[in-house]
């Protein structure tokens, strides 16, 4: 395989979120920013080529989810099983919908990826530098953020530091960087595994969530990766990731600039407002995203 | 409403949509003083503008070792030029932090304060 990079996303919708929307959106941001091709993997294959007739432009590849055998073959994700469970959306405080969280397959990023060196991403980010572009030339070859800036001042006590009180360091699974090495492909390798046996390891490592996180999953194969200590397998994401939780409200998009309505502590509703230009942008509020992308 | 405590609220949403402001630029500072090098990553504190002005001036300015953030050596082959890169970061960055937070400070409305073009 020759050498490349490029960003791999997935995006699968729900009843109510348009994740293609987003992929197309930041496909396109990470074009303007960051001047690399954008791969995505997606269920939805026939709504994409209806909904944006151009995608071809702005997807370098899509590779489709298939979910029988027969179907598998070359530049496809082949899916035994089709285990995603019931989440709660925020839009705000006041606004919560229980929809389909369709977060099972992102353990396969290596296998698909078409790239040797990859930027794996959620499609909720919005990219407003080119910060990203230093992990193609970084040393190492695995980099993920271990801590992410909250724009919202508050203190979350382990929430993000922790995957449970007494456990192991928590790593965000929203950007991923990674070059195809073997020792990459057994990391990917063990998430699927970990995946597999859930349970198993929510028990283990006293994780308390009714549904697979790839953020707790991938914590746990670093952990293991580094034999069961801290270690240095994974290293820090170049730059800087600002987040949001889905209780705060994404109110505007301009070029660099994004308009954040950050919710109030202890006065559900209240909102106070902030503006960041310049900074990537991860925002879990996926209905404000989608607005503001539709005002483009 | 009581005429003062309405007066109050405001300022206090003001006060803390700018606290919000300041936050973010604090944030942005700390990230633009990290230099890139040589796949490395060196957060340039006065430690270590410190660190590698005394080994220039005691003339070990080629083929050092640095340990960067992330606790990998990194070569570095010309430590003067190294030195003047991460000096320009630093006043960079602090002129860039200086700047915004000249221009933050004036905005006296939580409009201004979340203004785009100001």
């Amino acid at each position: 395989m020759t050498a490349s990079k490029g960003i791999l996303l997935f995006a699968r919708n729900n009843s109510q979120i348009d994740y293609i929307k987003q992929a197309y959106f930041l496909a396109q941001r990470a074009k303007k920013y960051l001047n690399l091709p954008t791969s995505i993997v997606t269920d939805s294959v026939a709504y994409l080529s209806h909904e944006y007739p151009d995608h071809a432009k702005v997807f370098d590849k899509v590779i489709p989810i298939v979910w029988d055998q027969d179907d598998a073959r070359e530049n496809t994700v082949f899916s035994q099983f089709e285990k995603h469970s019931l989440k709660s959306f925020y839009d705000g405080t006041l606004i919560s919908k229980k929809l389909d969280w369709k977060n099972e397959l992102r353990s396969h990023a290596y296998d698909v990826s078409p790239y040797t060196a990859t930027l794996l991403l959620d499609t909720d980010i919005v990219i407003c530098n080119s910060d990203w572009l230093k992990c193609f030339e970084h040393a190492n070859d695995f980099l993920i953020y271990k801590q992410s800036t909250d724009l919202l001042d508050v203190d979350r006590g382990e929430t993000f530091e922790r995957i449970s009180d007494t456990s192991i360091d928590f790593y965000w699974a929203t950007a991923v960087f990674f070059r195809k090495t073997e020792t990459n492909k057994t990391f990917f390798d063990l998430v699927q595994h970990i995946q597999e046996n859930w349970e198993h390891y929510c028990s283990i490592f006293q994780i308390n969530t009714p549904y697979f996180r790839n953020d707790y999953a991938f914590s746990i194969a670093i952990h293991i990766m580094n034999g069961y200590q801290k270690g240095d397998f994974a290293k820090s994401m170049p730059g800087k990731l600002y987040f949001v939780t889905d209780k705060c409200i994404l109110w505007d998009i301009n070029k660099e600039k994004n308009k954040i309505l950050l919710e109030k502590p202890r006065h559900t509703g209240e909102y106070t407002a902030i503006t960041i230009k310049d900074a990537n942008l991860h925002c879990m509020n996926k209905f404000s995203l989608n607005r503001c992308i539709d005002e483009q | 409403m009581d005429e003062r405590l309405e007066k109050a609220l405001d300022f206090s949403n003001y006060m803390v949509t700018l606290n919000n402001q300041k936050r973010f630029l604090r944030e942005q500072f700390k990230e633009n003083i990290i230099h890139y090098f040589n796949g490395g990553q060196f957060t340039v504190t006065k430690d270590l503008v410190t660190f590698v002005n005394m080994l220039v001036e005691k003339g070990n300015d080629t083929d050092i070792v640095l340990i960067d953030d992330n606790e990998t050596p990194i070569m570095v082959q010309d430590l003067d030029e190294f030195l003047s890169n991460i000096i320009d970061t630093y006043f960079s960055a602090a002129n860039t932090y200086h700047t915004e937070y000249q221009k933050l400070i004036k905005k006296r409305s939580v409009e201004k304060l979340t203004d785009y073009d100001s």
